[in-house]
């Protein structure tokens, strides 16, 4: 095993580490990604009352194409049908101090402008959540944490974040397991609903202090390897940046906080 | 900068990520299937700021949302949720606040309980008529103030009464058979953690989602603007009716949390000493 190991100039990464994304949006370094949606989102909010939240819209679509994620970023869309119908009945049918009432049905009063006031909220709630859909239909979540933790964003901080990402479905399995355990020991849980009330104590109390419980172990496991020392680490695998995309995220910076200035002074306001 | 590193201890960090978990697991369960006019997504948010920290519970409250709204499929994932994850910050800001000033530490026999159990009686049975009254006075009422299907009426009901039972059991049981005063002060604390949460939450429904959330309270929203409201005076009204209630159930339910963990377990965190009670040794 140990005798064909290469020897001579940096050794690449085992078979078992996988290899760097490929792809004209994919390739982009996860912070990329981050403050582009960054930006987009604010965009959505700032530029304009149609303007952003259009603009912003064709430009997710085009990246999500070039990324490939178009089908998986549709049933997000789906996701959000509820809503978009909700926005749109409300404002459109109840719209307060509406002049250009269509139509008056008893309290009401479908609007113009409602429908309208309707349409450009739902187009900036779509713009902004894509916006971030995106960005994380397109990078995996390790990816992003590790490079964040790279560029000094804590370490702390990503465990954290990467650590709840992945202890809710474990949470999710952990319940199943408890009602497992319950029933077995008679806990009726297809009954009728009042009969199944009875098992919130016995099924909610587990699962809280299970979860608690794990504290202290992890705490030490995690002192076991060296977690609060301080000093960098060395990474198993690179993710690729580059210059022009270095500038590209000063650019980025510059235009989150010229958004908010041009929309302050005036010039983004006045956009239809 | 050392009183900020202290609040983020490796136990900190290790308990964040599972209080997050809690918050989204028993959140979803009963906003989504049990179809309660509460909450109960913040028990994670408040526990870490009581035991930790103003920041960390801070912290803890942005990151559930955030996460849940964001980060997460589907199913469980929700995107009405994210836009509030600075009404979670204020909780879990608000939690370690109440922490500092020993709210949640267990009083036992430290004075007599009856005065303390009468305030929690009163407090506690207001809001709970209010909350019932406005909720589930009729198939109607119900669909309109929470936005559920009039068919699931009854069982909701009944789980709100199961939530209730549970909560005046628990609040029995530490005030009488423990004689902890302790109770009284999270109760109370959650009381005005719920009111600073209504008042946050409702401009943030107002301007993102033009007071509509897409589950649940919308119809309400819609009649209070019906009624000649503004958009922020009516969704404060639909909040000032779920928030209260939720966050004292959850602050009393985070105090017997803290009370059933042993001892040692919770003064290792750093808020640690301010909530093992100091008589009962």
């Amino acid at each position: 095993m140990t005798a064909d190991r290469p020897t001579g100039s940096p050794p690449s990464p085992p078979d078992f580490v996988l290899q760097a994304p490929s792809g004209a949006y994919l390739s982009l370094n996860p912070a990329t990604k981050l403050l582009v949606a960054a930006v987009e989102v604010e965009a959505a909010f700032l530029v304009g009352t149609w303007t952003g939240p259009v603009l912003v819209l064709l430009l997710v679509l085009a990246s999500a194409a070039i990324a490939g994620v178009l089908p998986r970023l549709a049933v997000i869309v789906a996701v959000t049908v509820p809503i978009v119908a909700s926005i749109m009945l409300i404002n459109g049918f109840l719209y307060p101090g509406a002049v250009d009432v269509i139509v008056r049905i008893g309290p009401l009063a479908p609007s113009v402008s409602g429908f309208q006031f309707g349409l450009q909220i739902t187009l900036r709630l779509l713009a902004a959540s894509l916006a971030l859909a995106v960005a994380y239909l397109a990078t995996r979540t390790d990816d992003l944490l590790s490079d964040l933790e790279r560029r000094g964003f804590g370490r702390r901080a990503t465990y954290v974040i990467g650590s709840a990402i992945e202890t809710v479905p474990r949470t999710v399995d952990r319940a199943a397991e408890i009602v497992d355990a319950q029933r077995s020991r008679g806990l009726d849980t297809e009954g009728r609903w009042w009969r199944r009330a009875r098992g919130i104590v016995p099924l909610a109390a587990p699962v809280v202090f299970g979860a608690l419980t794990e504290v202290e172990e992890r705490t030490m496991a995690l002192e076991a390897r060296a977690f609060s020392t301080p000093g960098p680490r060395t990474v198993l695998r690179v993710l690729p940046d580059s210059t022009p995309q270095r500038l590209g995220r000063y650019v980025l910076l510059l235009a989150l906080v010229a958004m908010i200035v041009g929309r302050i002074t005036g010039p983004l306001a006045v956009l239809p | 900068m050392d009183w900020l590193s202290r609040q983020f201890s490796t136990r900190v960090i290790v308990l964040m990520p599972i209080a997050i978990a809690i918050n989204i697991v028993l959140g979803a369960t009963v906003q989504q299937a049990l179809k309660l006019p509460i909450y109960l997504d913040s028990i994670g948010t408040i526990l870490v700021g009581v035991v930790a920290g103003p920041f960390a519970g801070l912290l803890t409250g942005v990151l559930s949302n955030l996460i849940w709204g964001y980060l997460l499929p589907a199913p469980i994932g929700s995107t009405t949720i994210g836009p509030f994850a600075i009404v979670a910050g204020v909780i879990g800001l608000l939690a370690g606040v109440w922490g500092r000033l020993g709210l949640f530490r267990s009083r036992r026999g430290e004075s007599s309980s009856i005065p303390g159990a009468v305030v929690a009686v009163i407090l506690v049975g207001a809001l709970a008529v209010y909350t019932y009254a406005r909720a589930y006075a009729s198939p109607t009422d119900f669909q309109n103030n929470t936005g559920f299907d009039p068919a699931t009426i009854d069982q909701s009901r009944i789980f709100f009464l199961l939530i209730l039972v549970v909560f005046v059991a628990l609040i029995a049981v530490a005030l009488f058979l423990r004689r902890d005063v302790g109770a009284v002060y999270a109760i109370g604390a959650g009381l005005v953690t719920g009111i600073v949460a209504a008042i946050v939450s409702a401009p943030i429904a107002a301007v993102v989602f033009g007071g509509v959330t897409g589950s649940g309270t919308d119809l309400l929203v819609a009649a209070f603007r019906a009624g000649g409201d503004s958009l922020v005076s009516a969704t404060l009204k639909q909040g000032l009716l779920s928030d209260p209630m939720d966050k004292m159930i959850t602050s009393f339910v985070v105090f017997f949390i803290i009370g059933n963990l042993s001892q040692r377990f919770i003064a290792r965190f750093p808020n640690g000493e301010r909530l093992v009670s100091t008589s009962s040794m």
